[in-house]
């Protein structure tokens, strides 16, 4: 999907234009943000607000994140484990050490 | 002041002209136009709102009420908070770098590496079938070997490419968390502008409404609110205080003295 982020009040005040007018390629609607259907039509609205305010929009292409496919097991068990856990203000630092879970920095090291 | 049209002459605080669009006359004051010339003090943030009074006029009242009581001194509690979001959104600075040319590099670079890959397999199958059939090798092998070496220099400017657009789309980012901070400030001001609005309309809520329920011929609605524009208008330079004369042109007033004792600001009446 395309991801549209707005950074002007200008910008913003255009892309929520659009989204009333185009509601069929709005998947949703955030504040001065929307995700758009993977369409070449949300792409030449997106094109078009990037042509009116420049820089104060960003177009990303967005995909589903899968899982099971993404990432690796260890991280659903440790994200699974961590949210059934007894104390609920035990940082995830503290919970994963000396248990088999990955520490906070290895899985900052780790990219998708 | 004093008001010259076509090199005559006119003093005083309540000067009615004929032959003279009401508009010529702003234009003047404005400090901008051929044939008439204005000299008074300068048009001030009210001018913009109630400097020129006709039947046509158009009124966004309260923003016009909150003026007024600004020309007349109030303040609120917002505005030093206000000013201090304007001086921080001053002291901002966001970049205009864009990582378009970046993208393109590297789509560039793709779409040619994809190319020449292509190419390069095509070749080496045509070089085993000229092999094959026992022919002879030697273009088909001078013309897969021009191919590689251009996949390889091919290759290199993707990888260089990725590398400056990963480079530019940090920068980017970077940037955007400033555009980010804008934005909030940005709204910041608006909301303390809108607030304090608010409160300057309450303070002289009152006061409007006698100058609204005063306004010569005149019906006025329950909420003073819901006033005609030309009637909101003269309420309105009536409870502020204009620093530039007035452009009257509605039959509210026989005359200019008039015009100006009741508006108790300097007048040009549009006869």
């Amino acid at each position: 999907m395309l991801l549209v982020v707005t950074y002007s009040r200008a910008a913003r005040r255009t892309l929520r234009n659009v989204c009333r007018a185009h509601e069929d390629s709005v998947v949703t609607r955030f504040g001065r943000a929307a995700l758009f259907e993977p369409t070449a039509f949300a792409a030449l609205q997106a094109l078009r607000l990037r042509e009116k305010h420049g820089v104060d929009v960003e177009v990303r292409l967005t995909r589903t994140f899968n899982e099971f496919d993404d990432v690796e097991g260890d991280v659903r068990k440790a994200a699974a484990a961590y949210e059934s856990r007894e104390q609920p203000s035990t940082p995830y630092a503290k919970f994963a050490s000396g248990t088999d879970h990955p520490d906070p920095e290895s899985l900052r090291a780790r990219e998708l | 002041m004093r008001l010259r049209i076509d090199g005559r002459l006119r003093t005083g605080d309540a000067i009615a002209v004929t032959d003279v669009s009401a508009a010529a006359v702003a234009a003047a004051i404005r400090g901008d136009h051929e044939r008439v010339h204005v000299a008074a003090p300068e048009p001030g943030p009210l001018f913009e709102h109630v400097g020129v009074i006709t039947e046509s006029t158009a009124l966004r009242v309260r923003t016009a009420v909150a003026r007024a009581a600004r020309t007349r001194g109030l303040t609120t509690e917002l505005d030093a908070e206000r000013a201090a979001v304007r001086r921080r959104l001053d002291e901002l600075e966001c970049g205009e770098s864009d990582p378009k040319a970046a993208r393109r590099r590297v789509a560039e670079a793709g779409a040619d590496e994809q190319r020449l890959r292509e190419r390069v397999a095509e070749l080496r199958g045509k070089l085993q079938a000229v092999r094959d059939a026992g022919g002879d090798e030697s273009t088909v092998e001078a013309t897969l070997s021009e191919a590689v070496r251009e996949l390889s220099e091919v290759e290199t400017e993707r990888i260089a490419a990725e590398q400056a657009l990963e480079a530019a789309e940090t920068g980017a980012r970077d940037e955007r968390a400033r555009r980010e901070e804008r934005l909030e400030l940005e709204d910041r001001a608006a909301n303390l502008a809108r607030e304090a609005r608010a409160r300057l309309v309450d303070r002289v809520r009152e006061e409007f409404a006698a100058a609204v329920a005063a306004v010569p011929g005149a019906d006025p609605p329950a909420d003073p609110y819901e006033a005609s524009p030309v009637t909101a208008a003269l309420a309105v330079a009536r409870i502020g205080e204009p620093a530039a004369p007035l452009v009257v042109d509605t039959d509210r007033f026989d005359d200019a003295a008039a015009a100006a004792a009741w508006l108790d600001a300097p007048v040009v009446y549009i006869r």
